[in-house]
């Protein structure tokens, strides 16, 4: 089977699609961390919400309104968030916020599950991608490649954010020495606010993606939440090269791997993660030096 | 350096009392419960010991414990040994193979540390899932317990047993408490407040951080064959990184960097646990939120707020006391 | 004693250390002056090993040490104290310079029993705290102290090592004038035997300790001698006037 390329585009296909969900969860996260030095183990939990938001929504207003309210949803649980403990935990150590949004976690899960109960949702796709298409001689699921369309759409939307505009000059001026940036007369504490409620808007947004490929359950935030750090760490805390970068060798890594080495898949792709921990500790593509 | 303070003692021999009286007076749930809390404060013991006394924060305390659990099941199981010497092997398998981890990640800090550990636990669970040998998905089941009918003891009474992993719990805290205050103990702390100076003196920095992590997976490996033991059957759910998560939030409940505080956040952790679980299904979201509320209140855990606002009065009245005769030496001349 | 050939370091664009070569004798004592920024804390990590060089060499007692690392060549006798204080502060000063005594006598990694509570560490200890004046404080944490007796300490850890060449930062930043001086004759009071190579900004102080002195600007050695010619040099003083303002 390895000799027909259909088999290899379809794997392509796949992985980019994982590559592209990953993308949208890590990116929030290494942003957040790089500008703030801010652990929000919590992400997966803002993601979860976001699937949940988005399978309610959908069942009653349609794919598309679910696909718009959960980012907003989440974004406001951001506020909520920011306001209520990320500000006041804005001096403590790394140590005391991995804490911290580890206890959210276990909070969000009974939430969900005091809210939604314990059977996994599903949710169903819009009318206008379920069909499949013809790629190259293979069929394709037609969600799957709005999910990879999706994602690097965003991906081109946030490289000319950061690499145009002024408020990605300032977003950048802030990873790179936020003192500095302070002088320069940036406020901030505004700009992690902001940088914050859209890192969990796109976790949200990825929530609302992920619920028609996953069952919604429970748990789902804490299944994705290890992916998405190895993601971070292996492309390098703080920059969206990283973050692309790191899905994408999670994504084909990953794919290829329970293919072509089934026994061996899940060990690879943390040996991995390992190996450049050893060798390059900051990652594949660090912000800063 | 861990120094024992006069809080520490009193506390220690309260949470000593306790355990006994709850051994030999409580049926067979509660023997289950305390036979729990024993294994999980052996695990949080190895965990401070790498976390509160060098800085390094591991998220594969869990994995370690599920490896010496598995080993141990393992050379039982398959190679035919004797629980005993199995059990001495799965502690010095388990202590290898954490001498290794803590070799590999000592160049890492901070969050690349938690990451990094994280890595080699989740390998060791993937692992695990993965290998036919060890049963995968299904575990491993049929695991005896020690044969100390020579000694007059069945440990497969459960009375017996809890006494065991109390004697266990109590041999693990003294390993701690010497191997802390050790030279290795002392040059660990030197780790911790001043990695760069500690090289710039000699000090061969990885060796020392690998060391003390291969100490501490020995721990966590006698927690894991102990928790074989208990209930005579491994599932690889314990090699997951929930199970590393949780110890640490032990530690951090108890107080981190104190060994006496982890002791209590086991006992209080797993209390806690079963006592909400007849009352709601939602006890993460009394943990997660007690969790919180600790963390942002700056104490150090439950234990390190006992100690900040009475272990240093009680120290000093007992110096007071015990000093009366001896003239004052004046400290302050600077 | 202490060596280096050619010694050269850039980063990136800018290069910090020129092609320094310098030649200590055993029992030696050399000032390295210079301005700010002219390389002086880069040269002391290049040879204690924190950076690497881009060329040349590090020889310690005829021995090429350039690959070791930090505590290889600590372990070779080769010993630093920095300019911003680099100690132990949860800990006593008795602690701090016995932590620097264990690593030395090999106690660093024993399993058994404390390190501090050796007798070959308590000598040193004992020894170190008569050498740098430590001995009232010796109970008192670091945190407690003054900054002028953790300056002390600073040196006295890295004393505590048994070194045959001490490499000292600045050892006098930030205490006043008066207090430098002190400082200055315990310094000219340690043992002859021992070889010193010191960062100094101030130019009178240094002259109280120099045997020899080198001064460095923009990373290349421009005087390397005796006190008395450096005192009369005018090239030493054009370097040094620019640099009173922001000293």
């Amino acid at each position: 089977m390895t000799t027909d390329p259909g088999f290899w585009l379809l794997q392509t296909l796949n992985a980019l699609q994982l590559s592209m969900l990953l993308f949208l969860l890590s990116i929030g996260l290494t942003v957040i961390f790089g500008l703030m030095h801010f652990v929000n183990l919590a992400h997966g939990a803002l993601y979860a919400a976001g699937a949940y938001v988005a399978a309610s929504v959908s069942a009653v207003a349609g794919f598309w309104a679910g696909l718009v309210l959960a980012p907003l949803a989440v974004a406001v649980i951001g506020v909520l968030l920011y306001g209520g403990l990320i500000r006041r935990m804005r001096r403590s150590g790394p140590m005391a916020q991995v804490l911290v949004t580890f206890g959210l976690i276990f909070v969000a899960l009974d939430l969900t599950r005091l809210i939604w109960g314990d059977i996994a949702l599903a949710s169903a796709m819009p009318p206008l991608l379920e069909g499949r298409l013809s790629v190259l001689g293979i069929d394709y699921p037609l969600y799957r490649l709005f999910v990879i369309g999706l994602g690097l759409v965003v991906f081109a939307a946030l490289a000319f954010v950061l690499g145009r505009t002024q408020i990605g000059a300032m977003i950048r001026a802030g990873v790179d020495n936020d003192a500095m940036a302070a002088c320069l007369g940036i406020n901030v504490e505004r700009l992690f606010f902001i940088v914050f409620c859209l890192g969990c808007a796109l976790a949200g947004l990825a929530g609302a993606v992920a619920a028609p490929l996953l069952s919604v359950s429970p748990d789902m935030g804490l299944q994705i939440l290890i992916p998405t750090l190895i993601v971070i760490v292996i492309g390098g805390l703080g920059s969206l090269q990283g973050a692309i970068a790191g899905s994408l060798v999670y994504g084909f890594v990953q794919t290829f791997g329970a293919v072509l080495a089934p026994g061996l898949a899940s060990v690879l792709i943390y040996g991995l993660l390992a190996a450049i921990l050893v060798i390059r500790p900051t990652g594949l593509f660090p912000a800063k030096g | 350096m861990f120094r024992h303070t006069f809080l520490r003692y009193a506390v220690l021999a309260l949470l000593a009392a306790a355990a006994l009286l709850r051994a030999l007076t409580a049926g067979y749930f509660g023997l289950e419960i305390l036979a729990e809390i024993l294994i999980l404060a052996i695990l949080v013991l190895a965990l401070d010991m790498v976390a509160g006394f060098g800085g390094m924060v591991s998220l594969c305390h869990g994995a370690l414990m599920g490896l010496g659990a598995y080993a141990y099941g393992v050379l039982c199981v398959h190679a035919g040994l004797a629980p005993l010497p199995a059990l001495a092997g799965a502690i010095a398998l388990t202590g290898a193979v954490a001498w290794a981890i803590g070799a590999i990640c000592a160049r890492a800090h901070g969050i690349f540390f938690i990451m990094a550990t994280l890595a080699f636990g989740q390998m060791a669970y993937s692992w695990v899932f993965e290998t036919p040998l060890l049963g995968g998905d299904d575990g491993l089941g049929g695991i005896p317990r020690p044969d100390l009918s020579l000694l007059g003891i069945d440990l497969s009474d459960s009375r017996s047993f809890v006494l065991f992993c109390l004697a266990a719990t109590a041999l693990a805290y003294g390993a701690a408490v010497l191997v802390l205050r050790s030279g290795l103990g002392r040059s660990l702390g030197g780790v911790m407040h001043n990695e760069q100076r500690m090289r710039a003196l000699g000090l061969t920095v990885w060796r020392v951080k690998a060391d003390v992590f291969g100490l501490s997976g020995m721990l966590a490996g006698l927690a894991g064959a102990l928790a074989a033991m208990q209930v005579m059957y491994i599932s690889p759910g314990l090699l997951a990184w929930t199970t590393s998560g949780e110890a640490l939030v032990v530690v951090i409940l108890g107080g981190l960097g104190t060994l006496v505080g982890p002791l209590v956040g086991a006992a209080a952790f797993v209390t806690l646990k079963h006592g909400l679980s007849g009352v709601t299904s939602h006890w993460h979201l009394v943990v997660g939120l007690i969790l919180i509320a600790v963390v942002m209140s700056r104490a150090n855990g439950l234990f390190g707020w006992l100690e900040a606002r009475w272990g240093a009065r009680l120290d000093r009245r007992l110096a007071d006391a015990t000093r009366e005769d001896t003239p004052r030496e004046a400290t302050n001349d600077a | 004693m202490l060596e280096t050939r050619d010694l050269t370091k850039s980063f990136g664009a800018m290069q910090v250390t020129r092609g320094v070569s310098l030649r200590l004798e055993r029992g030696e004592r050399r000032v390295i002056l210079g301005p700010n920024g002219a390389g002086k804390t880069t040269l002391f990590n290049l040879l204690a090993g924190e950076l690497a060089p881009d060329s040349g060499a590090v020889l310690l007692a005829g021995e090429d040490i350039t690959a070791l690392p930090v505590a290889r060549r600590a372990r070779r006798g080769l010993s630093r104290s920095y300019q911003k204080n680099t100690l132990f502060d949860g800990l006593s000063v008795e602690e701090n310079l016995g932590l620097a005594a264990a690593v030395h006598c090999g106690q660093g990694m024993r399993l058994w029993g404390d390190s501090l509570a050796r007798p070959e560490v308590r000598e040193i200890v004992a020894e170190v705290a008569e050498m740098v004046q430590l001995v009232p404080h010796l109970h008192a944490r670091v945190s407690e102290v003054s900054y002028g007796v953790r300056r002390q300490l600073e040196v006295g850890v890295a004393l505590a090592t048994r070194p045959s060449v001490l490499l000292m930062d600045e050892p006098t930043s930030g205490v006043g004038p008066e207090m430098a001086r002190g400082f200055h004759r315990l310094l000219a009071d340690l043992p002859r035997s021992l070889t010193l190579l010191i960062i100094e900004h101030d130019m009178d102080l240094a002259f109280d300790v120099a045997d020899t002195i080198t001064v460095l600007n923009y990373g290349e050695v421009v005087f390397d001698g005796l006190p008395e010619a450096a005192r009369g040099s005018r090239l030493l003083q054009e370097i040094y006037m620019g640099d009173w303002s922001d000293a």
